[in-house]
């Protein structure tokens, strides 16, 4: 009997998942040892704050998963290892995983009209749902936050006009481009797909298909994810997840999809995120878009691997995955100012944490 | 009227209605502008009480913009903020622990 348990062990062994670190209910961790490099990443990422002037760098988590294992994490300010924090914009590639468990079930084509799934789109039947993905719906949307607050068409989905059904607002807007062409990122074309996959998955399911998708398979118990007054999700904004939960998602697309040895998004789909929309390319500064992920491919963070992926929301949230490093890196953060670098930061996390024989 | 005075007066009555067809023009923009403060304020105080769990005083400061609010109340029990400013009021309150917080319809005054 014990020989046959051994044998099965080591026959389950041979398999790629037993030779992996997976969190459980809770992360493995393994500190890595203090370093020079470590502290010269905690000089950059966590400096003396203050709240009344609210300047500089102001990091209110920093963790850093290596192989499935947590070897750094610091908090400051409101930041706790127990507590949600607002994500913002990352909650757009937090929907787009949802999204790919739903393209996994046959739920919908990226080539389907997004129209099919969502009436008001009606007089728009030309855009896909790859377009919304890609950020390339083509409608006259302006992005800007608190600096053109006027015309700003951020502002009035979530806070006037667009509050009661953002989805609706967003598909109101006019045309600037035909679809599939330009990159013009667009927190309404998100929120366009978060109403798309009511109808996708239907009425029923839809107010806890995130959790059945996502969050409980990965072990998320603590997510909150706002919805509009119509009761769709604020998938440009509003989701709220601890860092370590957050660090789930990221170790999930570092292991291209595969979580605890079953296939929860296809590879197709990671593949469609980690493929960059090419007239997103080559705006200066930021990194390319790939299907509601970005992507460093075009080298706009020098000091970070061709291969990092980001999920980025408003005043300084990031999750990074390096593949190739097999890091997972969550940061949240209170910054007001511009002063804070993605590429000054992994360039620290890389040479803190960068695996030996990893590269 | 010399051609002096008559030049003024056309250039005038050009920027007024430059001013005007703008004013028309931004007219669905202007109307909406001053309830944002007072609803992003509701709105993501609420989250940051509520959702984020902060400290009431963290959370003043978290929602601090150029513009100063002329109020800002909440009911803890109920887990409701109500926020003015700039002349007008919006109401966010807490609708569940996994829906977390959003602005009430028709509560702008």
């Amino acid at each position: 009997m014990p020989r046959l348990l051994i044998l099965s062990i080591s026959l389950l062994c041979a398999l790629p998942v037993c030779a992996q670190n997976w969190p459980s209910e809770r992360w493995s961790q393994v500190p890595a040892p203090a370093s020079p490099a470590i502290a010269a990443l905690e000089q950059y990422a966590f400096v003396a704050r203050d709240d009344a002037v609210r300047e500089g760098v102001r990091t209110d988590a920093l963790l850093v998963v290596r192989d499935g294992e947590i070897v750094y994490e610091r908090y400051a300010g409101p930041g706790a290892a127990d507590r949600v924090h607002a994500t913002w914009s990352i909650s757009k590639s937090l929907l787009a995983t949802v999204m790919g468990v739903a393209y996994g079930e046959g739920r919908f084509a990226l080539q389907d009209a997004a129209a099919d799934y969502f009436q008001p789109l009606a007089q728009h039947r030309d855009i896909r749902v790859q377009d919304l993905f890609h950020w390339a719906s083509g409608l006259d949307w302006q992005e800007d936050y608190e600096y053109a607050p006027l015309n700003s068409s951020v502002v009035a989905m979530l806070y006037t006009r667009g509050q009661r059904d953002m989805a609706s607002y967003a598909a109101s807007h006019g045309r600037a481009y035909p679809p599939g062409e330009h990159f013009r990122y667009s927190s309404g074309d998100s929120n366009l797909l978060a109403a798309a996959l009511r109808n996708m998955v239907g009425l029923h399911e839809y107010p806890d298909y995130p959790w059945q998708a996502l969050f409980t398979p990965l072990g998320i118990d603590q997510a909150v994810w706002e919805t509009d007054a119509s009761g769709t999700f604020v998938a440009s904004s509003y989701a709220y997840l601890t860092a370590r939960d957050l660090a789930r998602v990221g170790l999930l697309m570092q292991r291209d999809g595969q979580w605890r040895g079953r296939q929860l998004l296809p590879q197709a789909w990671v593949a469609f995120n980690r493929t960059p929309f090419a007239p997103s390319e080559h705006v200066a500064r930021e990194p390319a878009a790939g299907a509601h992920w970005w992507l460093n491919s075009n080298m706009a963070w020098p000091h970070a691997p061709r291969s990092t992926m980001a999920a980025l929301g408003h005043w300084g949230q990031a999750l990074y995955v390096l593949p190739e490093q097999r890091l997972v890196v969550v940061r949240y953060a209170d910054d007001r100012d511009g002063s804070f670098s993605h590429d000054a930061l992994l360039q620290r996390i890389v040479a803190a944490f960068a695996a030996p024989g990893g590269q | 009227m010399s051609t002096g005075k008559r030049a003024w007066a056309a250039l005038g009555l050009l920027l007024s209605l430059a001013a005007a067809t703008w004013l028309w023009h931004e007219r669905t923009q202007l109307l909406a502008f001053p309830d944002i403060l007072s609803a992003f304020s509701a709105k993501e105080y609420c989250s940051c009480r509520y959702v984020l769990q902060n400290s009431a005083d963290y959370c003043q400061s978290y929602i601090k913009q150029y513009l100063p609010l002329s109020s800002l109340s909440e009911d803890a029990g109920q887990r409701r903020v109500l926020a003015s400013g700039l002349g007008r009021s919006n109401t966010a309150a807490w609708v569940g622990p996994r829906q977390g917080c959003r602005l009430i319809p028709g509560s702008d005054g």
